[in-house]
Formats: structure tokens, sequence, C-alpha cells
């Protein structure tokens, strides 16, 4: 729908509000989409001073900004009233350099990170990079680590790393959340990929299966915990699983943050959220058991019952 | 194929194809994806000499219609690419 002048007006003063304004989804501290993220990270880079407007808390504005910029998605960064573009041309501006300078800052040289590629994962790469006529291996880390490992062009800012004979392209913004990283070939059960460690990543839940979670239980290496109520327990548990009532709240909470944790409940769904609580309360490695006591009871153990 | 809601009957990559084809004429026109989120590359003499916002401009502004609204059949483009050709 075509804005009023007067909706013009009020969008023009909006965006000239603050020197640097980013509409976006989500806020600064919690960014709710892997676009608006990524920008919010590249922003921290350049500048300190900026602010947000959460778009998903005004439809209004939501609408108007994309016929107002005549862009259609968030996140649009706007400085000194004028829109600068969405998250590719962020991301491109910012491994160009220009983006820097429009902050007032010269780009500054980017630290190569440092890079471990195993021989297995050497191997496999040299194959196909010798298909890829012209094309290179790149490295992507987004905001939240989520790793894109790919052949494809070179992108202008990229830095270049080499291990094991190996050249590997990192996109500059990816560059510091790159420092460290692993990157492995093997051969599993459900087949053969590429492994990555990143010891810049934070803590995430971990999903266990039925068997390997048995293991650790039977080595001692993990402290299972039920998160569902006694109604339930008493159709079917896990003899090794402290139930999570006051008291096994009090003694969860107790426990060195380093100590493994795992959680299960029915089917996997409500311990995983409290795993991830667990994980924002620091805990470094929270198992969620998949499937929960269900696929406990069909893999490990069928004498819990099913209900 | 997924999950994501919209109202929009017909082949969303094709209706993308089309509504850059008619703003951009004798574009060539790459399309991928499903499920709301589309790969989009683009080939234009018309991109000669603008800038990358100006000339992602035209292509969102070509396929705006396809992205607004409540449930629209295009909920994101997670890259688009221009260029001169």
């Amino acid at each position: 729908m075509p804005l009023t002048d007067r909706q013009r007006a009020e969008f023009d003063k909006l965006v000239r509000s603050h020197q640097t304004l980013l509409f976006m989804k989500g806020n600064r501290n919690f960014p709710q989409c892997g676009f608006s993220a990524t920008v919010i990270g590249i922003l921290n880079k350049v500048t300190s001073g900026y602010e947000t407007v959460n778009i998903l808390e005004d439809p209004a504005v939501r609408e108007g900004m994309k016929e107002f910029s005549s862009w259609p998605t968030f996140p649009q960064l706007y400085v000194k009233g004028e829109f600068v573009g969405g998250c590719d041309i962020v991301k491109a501006m910012y491994a160009s350099g220009e983006l820097q300078k429009l902050f007032g800052g010269a780009a500054e040289p980017t630290k190569p990170p440092n890079v471990i590629i195993t021989p297995a994962a050497a191997k496999a790469f040299a194959g196909a990079v010798a298909e890829a006529g012209g094309d290179v291996l790149r490295l992507e880390i987004d905001a939240g680590y989520d790793c894109d490992l790919h052949v494809g062009p070179k992108a202008a800012g990229d830095v270049e790393v080499a291990s094991n004979g190996v050249t590997l392209y990192v996109e500059r913004g990816s560059a510091s959340r790159a420092d460290g990283i692993g990157i492995d070939f093997v051969e599993g059960p459900k087949g053969a990929g590429f492994k990555i460690t990143n010891p810049n990543a934070p803590a995430r839940v971990k999903p266990i299966e039925p068997k390997e979670l048995k293991a650790l239980l039977d080595a001692g290496r993990v402290e299972l915990f039920d998160v569902r109520p006694e109604s339930e327990r008493a159709r079917a548990s896990i003899a090794a699983a402290r139930k999570l009532d006051g008291e096994g709240q009090r003694y969860l909470l107790g426990l060195k943050k380093e100590t493994p944790v795992a959680l299960h409940c029915h089917h996997g769904m409500r311990s995983r959220a409290a795993a991830e609580e667990l994980v924002r309360e620091g805990f470094t490695t929270v198992y969620n058991l998949e499937g929960g006591i269900e696929a406990w009871s069909n893999e490990v153990d069928p004498a819990v019952p099913h209900y | 194929m997924s999950d994501h809601s919209t109202d929009f009957q017909g082949d969303v990559c094709a209706a993308i194809r089309d509504a850059i084809g008619s703003k951009l004429p004798g574009a060539s026109v790459e399309v991928s994806g499903g499920g709301g989120h589309y790969s989009i590359g683009v080939t234009s003499p018309e991109f000669a000499g603008k800038s990358m916002l100006a000339s992602q401009r035209i292509v969102y502004t070509a396929i705006a219609h396809l992205m607004g609204g409540d449930r629209p059949p295009v909920h994101a483009v997670d890259s688009l690419t221009t260029k001169v050709g």
C-alpha cells in the first residue's frame, strides 16, 4: 500500500532520529533472525553507537519501512538518514572496507585465523577443488556459529589461510569466529562427512542417542535427570534418572558447571527446552536424550513400559 | 516440502522468474529454493554502472508483491546476486 505524504514524512523523521539506525527482527542483544544477527555482528565491529528498532513489535513500521525503503526484507540499515542496504550489502561493504570508511575508520587488516585441516580432510578437499573450475574452498560462520563450508567463487575481502596444502578462503566477517577451528573428515556409522570443531562456539545442547547415554551412565560419566512430573514417572521411569523436584533441582544447580548432565522426558521436547535453559545457566556439557524415555524403552530397556 | 504457510497457489520459482523477467526483459534469471526461502541470481545489462544497492532494489521491487502481506509465498531471499551481462 503506498504511503501517504504524512506517513512518508514520519518515516523520514524516524530514519534521521539517530546517526545509525538498524531496523531488525529482535534487538541488539537478542536478534531473532540470522540475517539481523549477522548485521549486528558486523556493526559491533565498526561502531558502538547505533540504535535498533524491533520491527516485530510494530506491524505499521514493518510494512511501512518496506515501502519507504523500496526494500521488502529486514534488516535495513540507515546511516545519517540514508538507506545503506540489507544483510548482503552490509556484508559486502564490510568485506571491501567501505563500511569501515562510512563509520570514519579504516579497514584494519584482518588477522588470518588459525585453521587446522587434517590430512584426511585435505585429501577430500583436493578432489572437490580440482573439479571446481576456478572456484575455491570457502568458509563462512554466521553469528549463531553455524558453519557453511562450500566450494564457490572467492569473494572480495576473503581472508586466505592454508593448512596441509589446502587453501581455505574465510569470509572476512567470519575470520575472528574461525580462529582455532579444526576441520576433519570422518567416516561414521551414518556415512562420511566433514567434522568441524570450533572452540569459539558457545556451548549448546548436545543430542544423545539412548545407547550412547547408557554407555556414559555405565561409565559414571554423566548425571541424568528426568524433567517429567510425578504422574508420568509413576507410569514409566529410568532407574538411573534423578527426578527434578525441588530437591533434584537443588542438587543439579549445586553441581559444578563442568559436570556433564543429561535430561530426558517422554519424547525429548520438554527436556530439550530445559536443557537449553541449563546451557544458559552456564553448564558446559548438556545432553538431551533424543526421543525421550520412549526411545530408551525401544533401544535400551524394553522393560520400561510405553505410555 | 515445508510447513511454510502461504495462500499462494502454484509454482513460486516460476512466479519469481516471471516477475523479474517482465521488469527486466532479456535478463537471465535463476531461482532455486522452496518452503518460503529462495536464492535468486539475475544477469542483465540493466545493472551496468549501478551499485549493488540499486541493482538489488530493481529485483526486489519486481518481486515485492510476492513478499508482502501476512502469508507471502516468499518469506526470505537467502541470497540475491546481480551480474551485468
